[in-house]
């Protein structure tokens, strides 16, 4: 399988400016500076790459967005890496930071960027001093500052660490987070791409998006854009984890089945145990149960089974527990994460939690389930960001699969309390 | 801007572009609940209650948030939406306690309201809710109820983009986030108060009204602040004749929708001790026999009043005109004002006035609404201190720098807070605004043609040519500008400068400009366009325009000018003034010269004092006669922005009116003028005062509306000089601060956490110089007198200058100043 | 109140922060996480300062500070534990191996030891699933745990 950004991902010391160019790193700058701006905005769109944060909104598109003729424009680079079950950018960024770099410059250089800020959430701090180390040599190097290989082009690039609030992954909190400010949510529009940063046009990409940008320019967008399905172009890393043999990050073209990712790559369920079901994107996209474990893993068949692809977190759940432990866990994180702007979501979140916990206590009644259901239908589409909507998919899609996983928490209903 | 036609349930609306959905739909009566959104603090989107449906568009979206655009399908019913509104009004009921029977917002809660038109029928939340604290004190004067705060977030958003000092906040995060200060710290900065009027529930609430009444059973009247000049629209809420509380009444052309918490809480005078509710005569030794009954016990006041306007007449009869004087109230209604110069022309006097600066009426360019500064590319302000003198100002200010793209110059002798909102700060020496007026008139006349030297001008003033140059500049290119100045601040005959300066802007033909006038008593404006000055009658008609005067005030009407208000105080202590008639106002304390003004009204034979509240003047008087003060007064002001506004009776109280009670003197002078409304005052006053032709009361409304302009005779400046060098002593400079301890304020205020106690502050090369330092305890010695005071060393003004702000009436600080207005030299020692 | 001071290093590093952004405020967070790095929390003292320094209001700081989980107002101690407790964590025995630290420590989770050398506290996911269980301490993570690993992680902690 054609591998893109973990071709030599084990390679000792890839971090190291040394080794990086030793394979060919930074080579695709060159070949960029004898290119338009333009060109290379075009390249990314013919390569039918799709932001890897979550969303999968066309790269390319996102950058011609950007508002015309105002100046200056920032790129910020979301490692803000806090959708649970995601670990995929950490290892890149611990591994292989100067291929961020090289696909900062890139972006920066297509969409006449002169300012980028790598904004991390805040436990990355360690890897916020590899960053930095990293950028100093490409500084020394030339990659970064004035005039970049006689190019004309200047760009300067900072580490910016948050401190610990998931929704700051959000593209606007982040904003928010980075001018300063309460990681809340900005109201769309403006977007980003018209105002963002400092009211400024802005270009915001995940690591990973960002990290794919060199292969598009050194090999052409046609090879990208020939890998994967059809609609889904390209490779993608994947976080495999849970009740798996073999958890990892693993690098597979869009499109092969999910049960490869499991069974082969990750080395099955653990303790040779059933697989139960499996959340193919994150915590916050829903779950289907192991029947659907031949889906192909790409944004279109995913999305067909009633999912999404989201960040590439593939969460494996085996028969041993009861999905409903697993839900309430994933609550809880909503609840805790929610930042509290809205209405909705700040209430919503804690109410879902007390039904949930009290039902796990034996405590609950049969309603409860439809008044789930209804105070997600309440929840969903309404809040001011989609953290709402997160938090309704494990629990609408948990109740649609594995009634009875609730049910069973019905049966030994204590006397004494209220039907 | 461009209009866009949508349509709403069925109906086409049209509207600018930018406006709201949720504000287009109140144009066709449809009603889009809301809680987080105010007009005025812009949208949030936090509370989610005003989702609607939108054609084409999958998801419900938030009318707050989404501007109009053309042909856009917005339906606000149907079961989609009504689902989608009880599940909001679950959600935010969920942590809310249901106990409206004792909640102050009980009657007039937009929870309450929308969850009888939209909500579910009952709650499905069967666990606990939160335990979040009850009634806490928030500040002095609000009570904050943790608990029935459904976190909308107005009132934060409003501290962060309407009063902009982010003292309120949100802590926290979630479900535990709350409402909150800095450290538990007060809430408690000038505006404080408004967050009450917007907070959608009975989280935040009056504490001065808490459980006083049911909001039910409240009488309101729609009136006018009269604390300051600004004017602003409130509610005054009574019941049974008894003072309950203050809210703001939304006026865009005066106060955006906030009042400042003096508006708010400054209000005590209405059942103050010290308030004057029967005629006394003084029993004062030393005065001099005069023509005067005695007057027996329980006088009606309209009798005394006409006994003393007699011995006016006799004491005017017998010493001539010049013998008697009237000084009157920049506080009070233009028909008072009106009325009252009436009767002492009527008497064949000049002598009036109601301040002890130098100003003449009108300006001689347009006069700016107080909402025409949004719409100027740039604010220029001359010796103003709108955070200081006319709070609402200062938010109007704010406001267009941060929205509107305005750009501010100031231009002072000391720094004040809106300086950090400045493009361009320009500060001269204390007492050298002469000067810098001057050189900046200079400048732009360069623009027609005439000599630009200013250079001649600086030397005095501590301004850098470089600095002069870009203040000119900035003037120049400003395209609009809105020109604010506070002619009480300004010393000498700045006041005529700062005029002529407006008239060389206003013949620059790249600039659309105007002027506010920014004095800070409640009515300034209104004084002086009601001829309550010595050498203008009513509409800036000058005295010695002869005919004119003849034609509207008749043969006898007297055409030589008169004594100023410090005039006739000085004449007074010579003996040439024998009787003197103040309208409420408080020499003693207000003007120049503490001691010189009381030994000067002892001299005099008759000192009448018609005033709402027992005052160091009062004490001098021989006769007091009580008057109605705002809350029982009514009648129209004219604010700095020249609005004339109608202010209303709130609290009927046992004394005559004040406009009535002049009426009945008039009446005994022989006029026969039929006064039995005050409306009928007005009607004069849109008869014979120019600027005033139009005004009816049905024209004033509630909402008031612009005068005309009055006329503006130009009087030529002299030729002095500003700030002479006065060897090594220091010039002072006294600033207004409206929130100070005063006869509005007294000791058992509310607002008392604002007081400041008497401080000063110097320059740090003359606190050097002085070998003084921060936080030492000084005193300052001028006029024969010595008041101390606690430094702050701060570059507020420039060395060779020291500024002392009014903290008090106690405080005694005008005793410091001469009584014949010219420049103050203080000196300053260590105590 | 007391008066906040920076180092002479501390200025310094500052100045390098505030480098970085064309509008001051960016540097909240940075100014925070340099004041907590030292003083193992953020004092009110140290609010008002940061607050000057960026020309905010310090109600402004302690909003923004107390929005991010990151950041103490109490002491915590020389070490601080996050035990994540995620899904993927969860599903790999997190619950049992936070007990024992738990247990460990001799504290009940989100206290400080009476040494003040320990600090355990619950923590959402952290972005190392493929390690779960995992924890972090202070700057450092630890994946794959067991009941051994961690005793020994913890021991070699001083
Ligand atoms: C609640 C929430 C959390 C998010 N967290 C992350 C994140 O941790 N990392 C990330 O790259 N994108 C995250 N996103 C997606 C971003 O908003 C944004 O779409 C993405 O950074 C854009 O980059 P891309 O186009 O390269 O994917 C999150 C979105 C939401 C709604
Ligand atoms: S106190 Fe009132 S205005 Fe402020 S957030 Fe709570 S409900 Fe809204
Ligand atoms: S009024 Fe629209 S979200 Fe609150």
């Amino acid at each position: 399988m054609t591998q893109i950004l973990f071709k030599d991902i084990n390679k000792k010391n890839l971090h190291t400016m040394k080794v990086y160019e030793g394979i060919g790193g930074y080579q695709s700058l060159k070949k960029a500076f004898s290119q338009k701006p333009e060109e290379i905005v075009e390249a990314v769109k013919a390569s039918g790459l799709r932001g890897r944060g979550g969303a999968g909104f066309p790269t390319g598109l996102k950058w011609s967005f950007l508002a015309k003729d105002v100046f200056p424009r920032y790129l910020c680079c979301n490692a803000d890496e806090s959708e649970p079950g995601t670990c995929k950018d950490r290892e890149l960024l611990l591994k292989n930071p100067h291929l961020l770099i090289e696909g900062m410059i890139l972006c920066s250089y297509a969409c006449r960027i002169e300012t980028g800020y790598i904004y991390l959430r805040g436990e990355f701090h360690d890897l916020s001093l590899i960053m930095d180390k990293a950028l100093d040599e490409a500084r020394a190097k030339g990659y970064l500052g004035k005039n970049i290989l006689g190019s004309g082009f200047n760009l300067e690039i900072h580490t910016h660490l948050g401190a610990g609030a998931y929704i700051c992954g959000e593209e606007s909190a982040l904003l928010n987070s980075l001018e300063g400010g309460r990681g809340e949510p900005r109201m769309k529009p403006p977007f980003p791409a018209v105002e963002g940063l400092y009211s400024k046009p802005t270009v915001i990409n995940n690591v990973e998006t960002l990290c794919v940008v060199p292969y598009i320019v050194n090999e052409g967008a046609d090879k990208h854009a020939a890998l994967g399905t059809e609609k889904s172009k390209g490779t993608k890393l994947v976080s495999v984890s849970g009740h798996v043999k073999k958890p990892g990050n693993y690098e597979i073209e869009l499109g092969t089945p999910t049960s490869e990712l499991i069974f082969n790559m990750a080395g099955g369920i653990q303790n040779d145990n059933k697989l139960k079901a499996f959340i193919p994107g994150g915590s916050s996209v829903p779950m289907l149960p192991a029947d659907k474990v031949d889906t192909p893993y790409d944004y279109e068949s995913l999305a067909e089974a009633g999912t999404m692809l989201g960040s590439g977190a593939l969460i494996v759940i085996d028969d041993s527990i009861n999905i409903v432990e697993a839900t309430l866990r994933l609550i809880s994180f909503y609840m805790h994460e929610s930042c509290g702007k809205c209405t909705p979501c700040r209430e919503g979140t804690r109410w879902l939690h007390q039904i949930v916990e009290r039902i796990m206590q034996n405590k609950g009644q049969l309603e409860y389930i439809t008044k789930l259901e209804d105070i997600c239908d309440n929840m969903a589409f309404k809040a001011f960001c989609p953290l709402a909507d997160a938090c309704v998919a494990p629990v609408v899609s948990s109740i649609k699969y594995f009634r009875s996983d609730y049910e069973e928490y019905f049966k030994n209903v204590p006397a004494g309390v209220a039907r | 801007m461009s209009d866009v036609t949508l349509t709403i349930n069925g109906k086409s609306v049209t509207v600018p572009k930018g406006t709201k959905v949720v504000d287009a739909a109140k144009q066709v009566d449809v009603d889009i609940p809301v809680f987080c959104y105010h007009e005025k603090i812009g949208p949030l989107g936090c509370c989610r209650m005003c989702l609607v449906e939108v054609e084409k568009m999958p998801k419900l979206m938030t009318a707050c948030t989404m501007d109009v655009a053309s042909d856009m399908v917005v339906n606000t019913l149907g079961d989609k939406v009504e689902k989608a509104q009880k599940g909001v009004l679950e959600f935010t009921l969920l942590n809310h306690p249901l106990d409206c029977p004792v909640c102050d917002k009980g009657g007039e809660c937009p929870l309450q309201d929308n969850t009888f038109k939209y909500g579910p029928p009952d709650t499905r939340m069967e666990f606990h809710r939160a335990n979040n604290v009850k009634a806490t004190p928030l500040s002095p004067v609000i009570t904050i109820d943790r608990e029935r705060c459904i976190a909308c977030q107005r009132c934060t958003a409003y501290s962060e983009r309407i009063e902009q000092d982010c003292g309120l906040v949100m802590l926290n995060r979630g479900f535990h986030n709350e409402v909150n200060t800095f450290n538990n710290e007060p809430y408690d900065n000038r505006f404080s108060g408004n967050v009450i009027d917007i907070c959608p529930v009975g989280a935040l609430t009056n504490t001065d009204f808490r459980f006083k009444a049911r909001t039910w059973d409240l009488t309101n009247q729609d009136t006018l602040c009269a604390n300051c000049g600004c004017n602003c629209n409130i509610t005054f809420g009574t019941r049974l004749n008894e003072f309950m509380r203050i809210e703001a009444r939304p006026n865009d052309a005066v106060d955006d929708g906030w009042i400042c918490d003096k508006g708010r809480w400054g209000h005590d005078f209405v059942k103050n001790k010290n308030r004057i509710t029967a005629v006394r005569e003084n029993n004062i030794k030393d005065t001099k026999p005069t023509s005067l009954p005695n007057f027996p016990i329980d006088t009606p006041t309209a009798q005394a009043a006409e006994k003393v306007v007699e011995a006016f007449k006799k004491i005017a009869d017998e010493y001539g005109p010049e013998s008697i004087g009237f000084l009157g109230s920049p506080y009070a209604t233009n028909e008072e004002s009106y009325l009252y110069q009436k009767l002492f022309r009527l008497l064949g006097t000049n002598n009036i006035d109601h301040k002890s600066y130098l100003d003449t009426p009108g300006l001689p360019i347009d006069h700016y609404d107080i909402e025409q500064i949004e719409s100027s590319n740039v604010v220029l302000l001359i010796a103003s201190d709108p955070t200081e003198e006319l709070p609402i100002l200062d938010l109007r200010i704010k406001k267009a720098v941060s929205r509107c793209g305005t750009k501010l110059i100031c231009l002072n002798d000391q720094g004040t807070a809106l300086d950090k909102y400045a493009d361009l700060k320009v500060k001269y020496k204390v007492g050298s605004e002469a000067d810098a007026v001057d050189a900046l008139a200079k400048g732009l006349a360069g623009e027609l043609g005439e000599s630009t030297d200013f250079s001649s001008n600086l030397s005095q003033t501590g301004i850098s040519n470089d600095e002069m140059k870009s203040l000119v500049e900035a003037v120049r290119s400003s395209m609009k500008i809105c020109v604010v100045y506070n002619p009480a601040a300004l010393s000498g005959d700045t006041a005529l400068r700062v005029k002529r300066l407006l008239s060389i802007i206003t013949k620059i033909p790249t600039i659309e400009c105007g002027a506010i006038p920014a004095a800070p008593a409640t009515n300034a404006v209104g004084a002086m366009d009601m001829g309550l000055v010595s050498d203008f009658y009513p509409g800036g008609v000058s005295v010695s325009d002869g005919e004119k005067v003849k034609e509207l005030w008749g043969e006898t009407a007297p055409t030589k000018a008169g004594l100023t208000a410090l005039e006739m105080i000085a004449k007074a202590k010579s003996g040439e003034l024998k009787a003197l008639w103040v309208h409420r106002s408080n020499p003693v304390v207000d003007f120049p010269g503490r001691a010189q003004v009381v030994e000067a009204l002892k001299n005099l034979d008759l000192l009448v004092v018609h005033d709402m509240l027992e005052t160091e003047t009062t004490q001098l008087a021989k006769i007091v006669l009580p008057s109605n003060g705002p809350g029982f007064d009514e009648g129209t002001t004219t604010n700095i922005g020249g609005r004339v506004q109608a202010r209303k009776k709130a609290l009927d109280s046992n004394s005559i009116d004040d406009w009535k009670l002049i009426s009945v003197m008039l009446k005994r002078l022989g006029d026969e003028t039929d006064y039995s409304r005050v409306a009928k005052v007005l009607d004069e006053i849109s008869k014979k005062v120019p600027g005033y032709q139009e005004i009816n009361s049905r024209l004033v409304g509630k909402l008031g509306c612009n005068r005309g302009q009055v006329s503006n005779e130009e009087v030529s400046p002299g030729n002095g000089k500003g700030a002479q060098s006065s060897d090594g002593k220091l010039r002072l400079r006294l600033a207004k601060y409206l929130f100070a301890h005063d006869k509005i304020l007294d000791a058992s205020s509310t607002l008392a956490h604002h007081f400041k106690s008497s401080s000063a502050f110097l320059n740090e090369a003359d606190a050097k110089n002085l070998g003084i330092a921060n936080g030492d305890i000084i005193c300052l010695s001028g006029n024969g007198i010595e008041i101390d005071a606690e430094l702050t060393v701060d570059n507020r003004c420039m060395a060779g200058g020291v500024v002392m702000p009014k903290v008090s009436d106690e405080q005694g600080i005008n005793g410091l100043l001469k009584l014949d207005g010219s420049p103050t030299w203080v000196d300053i020692k260590k105590v | 109140m007391a008066k906040y001071k920076f180092t002479k290093n501390q200025e310094k590093e500052i100045s390098g922060i505030l480098e970085k952004y064309p509008v001051k405020t960016s540097a909240l967070l940075p100014l925070l996480t340099l004041v907590q790095r030292s003083d193992q929390l953020v004092s009110p003292e140290a609010m008002v300062a940061i607050g000057e320094k960026l020309d905010v209001s310090p109600a402004y700081v302690q909003s923004v500070m107390s929005f991010y989980t990151m950041y103490h107002t109490q002491k915590v101690g020389k070490y601080m534990i996050l035990f994540c407790i995620n899904i993927s964590c969860q599903l790999n025995g997190c619950d049992k191996l936070l007990e024992h630290t738990a247990r460990k420590l001799n504290i009940k989770v989100g206290e400080t030891t009476s040494d003040e050398k320990f600090t355990l506290h619950r923590e959402e996911c952290l972005a190392a699933c493929t390690e779960a269980p995992m924890m972090r301490v202070n700057d450092t993570y630890y994946g794959n745990l067991t009941e051994q690993r961690i005793d020994q992680i913890i021991d070699s902690l001083d």
